[in-house]
């Protein structure tokens, strides 16, 4: 009997860390398929590398405590739609400290042609001002111009058309473009 | 039935429409750039709109280092769960390295696969055609000889001759 409860112990403890292993398996190989193009879209919406590591760690927890280790139905959708909010909370906390901080960047002077030039101003204006963006349109530039997915791809994870995609892109362009406006004068 | 004959009206007027517009009004045509050319509001409008574009492939082409993807894999994975952590694939991750993809690096032959296939397609129909001339001139020549047949010999034996022969 005795030998019968260790038998089934030690069945027990084989067979816990391989269903682990086999059922959050699939976190590992979500990192292996998107890890690049995360890496690549958090880049360009972050421009720091401590703050990508940062983002594409938070995002690969979140999915891995996903409904207590649940794989989600669309994994892809869900690591680049988690990616880009985690990225722009922390962009948003960013900006926030920069207008408060004494670091607040001198305004280039745009009608300069050396301030025109200023690409890293224009990089930093562009960022600030997706930050601001409604929400629904942000995810379509995100995604489909930092993320570098087609409208057909991004409208599946946004659970919209690619149209409708094409169009948030447009308004969203518009709006970034008025607020640049609204910066330079 | 009806509904999806309404749907189809209505995505090809959607279509129609889209069409016609693009025709009408993109900034490529002229009418549009004489106008641009002689209003400042829209000379502004379109400035910002290209400075909006030109910031986000700024932002495209910014590069990072070529460790991140590695970076980035190794802190992830050191706070996932013990048995992930310690899985073949993750020791992977660790040390992976961004690399270009298969039709990325096959991008640079792209010209010359162009080229190959262009020349296999002509050799083809080179081919194809020789044979189809050479088939349609052994049906012209069977007719002939069935004529000829017909007119010498009669009408019976020709055919008897070329029933046989088929």
């Amino acid at each position: 009997m005795a030998g019968r409860t260790v038998s089934i112990e030690l069945l027990w403890d084989v067979a816990i860390p391989k269903s682990l292993e086999q059922t959050q398996g699939w976190v590992l190989c979500a990192m292996q398929r998107y890890g690049r193009e995360l890496v690549n879209m958090l880049w360009r919406i972050l421009g720091s590398e401590q703050d990508v590591c940062d983002a594409y760690q938070d995002t690969f927890l979140k999915l891995a405590h996903h409904e207590h280790g649940c794989k989600p139905e669309n994994v892809k959708a869900y690591v680049f739609r988690s990616a880009s909010n985690i990225a722009i909370s922390i962009l948003r906390h960013r900006v926030i400290e920069n207008r408060h901080s004494s670091r607040i960047p001198v305004k280039s002077d745009m009608s300069s042609p050396a301030g025109e030039l200023d690409t890293r101003n224009l990089m930093e204006a562009l960022r600030a001002g997706i930050t601001e963006l409604p929400d629904h349109l942000r995810d379509v530039v995100t995604l489909h111009d930092l993320g570098d997915l087609t409208y057909e791809q991004t409208g599946r994870i946004l659970g919209i058309s690619a149209a409708t995609a094409r169009v948030y892109r447009c308004k969203a362009v518009r709006l970034l473009a008025a607020r640049m406006r609204k910066e330079n004068t | 039935m009806n509904i999806m004959k309404v749907k189809d009206y209505c995505r090809q007027i959607k279509g129609l429409i889209n069409r016609f517009l693009v025709d009408k009004f993109m900034l490529d045509r002229r009418w549009v750039q004489n106008h641009i050319a002689n209003c400042p509001r829209c000379q502004r409008r379109v400035m910002l709109l290209g400075k909006v574009e030109l910031a986000i492939s700024l932002l495209k082409s910014q590069p990072h280092r070529l460790d991140l993807l590695m970076r980035a894999n190794t802190q992830a994975i050191g706070v996932l769960k013990h048995s992930l952590r310690s899985a073949t694939r993750a020791e992977m991750l660790r040390n992976v390295r961004p690399e270009p993809g298969f039709f990325e690096r096959c991008a640079r032959y792209k010209r010359s696969f162009a080229n190959a296939a262009a020349c296999i397609a002509i050799a083809f129909l080179m081919k194809a055609s020789v044979f189809s001339s050479g088939q349609t001139f052994e049906s012209e020549a069977g007719k002939a000889m069935k004529h000829y047949y017909a007119s010498q010999a009669g009408e019976d034996i020709a055919r008897d001759v070329f029933t046989t022969q088929v």
